[in-house]
């Protein structure tokens, strides 16, 4: 009986899925022309501006709670469903990620829970691959034309379709993994830095290992955070927990700092590119920082699991729709 | 994993970090704001914001909106610093002092560093280069432009 009820679990948790990715697929099937011609109907910029902090408040608001950051939502978002320029949006993708990211960083540094060692170790590979990513990105937009936007399109929407993917199926993290080997590199570096744990009270201790793997998916990840102007929190931290074995609240707040570091040197390509325009960034950047500020404070009141599988479901649409929009550039 | 001990004291290459990030950031987010204020307003516009708008929906690209919200072609590089008197280059220059916290913040920590001795020294020649990337970039000398 034990056993039906769990096959049975596992049977409608499948079919679940498997009819939510029906329905983006239906979805954004239905809705591909009807973005391409949106109009801005007479909307004034004022109405934009305050229409795009709302929007942003809430993205901000729910990403939190589900546990992202809000950079890794409105770029396949506003690509995905807006008929916007993916350069312009990309720009103030990366930009909003980076501005939250900066307020966000003191604390966590103030405190120790961030270990600067550790996250300069990562910052190396990440700064170096998301400026390239950027200048990828501007060569791409000069040069390439529908066959490079089609790229971008097709490339971030099957990237977003993996996060999703990664947050159903790859969702468990460890809050203190236990090292057992250190390779020589790890031990040699000398990278762990003790903190104070304020929930335990106690100083926790940590070792870290295999930062040489981590260091080089560190680089593939900046190349997707520059070329794609995604916050890329939601790779990071696997990085620094399930493969450097970093506790998770110190691999969570590396990866907000690491990220105030390598999209600051991403985001200048698309300054300087003539990519970002004030009426678009200024919104999108006050929206999600308070949206963040107002999902941090009700994260504690509500029970946050609906709002996950929201989130992944919204991903899971945007992807859709980027990969329907670049097969429909070809 | 865990015992009772003293509570660590953070490093002050970090903290000279978290300190200079936030406190630039929230000024350039200041300057950004009170610039789209100014520039919502109508006052001495460099873009005019409804055929932004109007580019922005009809999914232009940034060439084409520069040459129909500006009549001008893309100023590569820091092109807001020479039209400050207009209010969207007040709000561009905002943005642009909060990215370039991150920039300050490194350089902080390097400093940091250096003058707290903090060892082992690789971890400020990592810094050190993240330093110098992050200046280049922000002196537009990253750039496919």
């Amino acid at each position: 009986m034990k056993t039906f009820l769990a096959k049975r679990k596992t049977l409608l948790k499948g079919l679940g899925w498997a009819l939510l990715i029906a329905l983006a697929v239906v979805v954004s099937v239905s809705t591909i022309h009807a973005s391409s011609g949106i109009e801005p109907m007479g909307m004034s910029p004022l109405m934009f501006f305050i229409g795009m902090l709302f929007i942003c408040i809430a993205i901000g608001m729910f990403a939190v709670l589900a546990g992202v950051g809000g950079g890794v939502i409105f770029t396949p978002l506003f690509m995905g469903f807006t008929p916007i320029d993916s350069y312009i949006v990309r720009s103030t993708g990366l930009f909003v990620a980076m501005a939250g990211a900066l307020v966000a960083a003191r604390p966590f540094l103030r405190r120790g829970i961030a270990n600067i060692r550790l996250l300069f170790t990562g910052a190396v590979p990440y700064t170096v691959f998301a400026v390239i990513g950027a200048l990828l990105a501007g060569y791409i937009q000069a040069h390439t034309g529908k066959g490079g936007e089609a790229f971008i399109n097709g490339a971030l929407g099957l990237i977003v379709i993996g996060i999703g993917m990664l947050f159903i199926f790859f969702g468990g993290k460890s809050e203190y993994p236990e090292v057992t080997h250190m390779d020589k590199f790890s031990a040699k570096l000398g990278l762990a830095m003790p903190y104070y744990e304020a929930s335990l009270g106690k100083v926790v201790d940590y070792k870290l290992t295999r930062v040489a793997l981590g260091m080089v998916l560190f680089c593939g990840v900046g190349l997707i955070s520059g070329l794609f102007g995604l916050g890329a929190g939601w790779a990071m931290v696997p990085v620094f927990n399930l493969v450097m074995m970093a506790p998770l609240k110190v691999a969570a707040t590396c990866s907000k700092v690491m990220i105030s570091l390598g999209d600051t040197a991403a985001v200048w390509p698309y300054i300087v590119g003539g990519g970002m325009f004030p009426l678009f960034a200024v919104p999108s950047m006050i929206g999600l920082i308070v949206g963040t500020l107002i999902g941090a404070r009700i994260m504690l009141k509500v029970k946050a699991g609906f709002i996950r599988y929201l989130i992944i479901a919204v991903m899971l649409f945007s992807g859709i729709r980027l990969v329907q929009k670049a097969i429909g550039m070809l | 994993m865990t015992e009772e001990r003293q509570i660590p004291k953070p490093l002050l290459s970090g903290i000279i970090y978290g300190e200079i990030a936030y406190w630039i950031a929230l000024i350039g987010m200041g300057v950004s704001i009170i610039g789209i204020i100014l520039y919502l307003i109508g006052m001495n516009q460099f873009f005019d914001p409804q055929v932004v708008l109007d580019g922005l929906f009809a999914g232009k690209d940034t060439t084409v909106i520069w040459q129909e919200a500006a009549n001008s072609k893309v100023l590569h590089g820091h092109w807001y610093l020479e039209i400050l008197a207009k209010s969207d280059a007040i709000a561009m220059l905002g943005i642009s002092i909060c990215c370039f916290a991150g920039v300050l913040g490194a350089w902080g920590s390097v400093v940091g560093m250096i003058i707290s001795k903090e060892k082992p020294y690789i971890f400020l020649v990592f810094a050190l280069i993240i330093a110098v990337i992050l200046a280049m970039s922000a002196g537009g000398l990253i750039s496919v432009h």
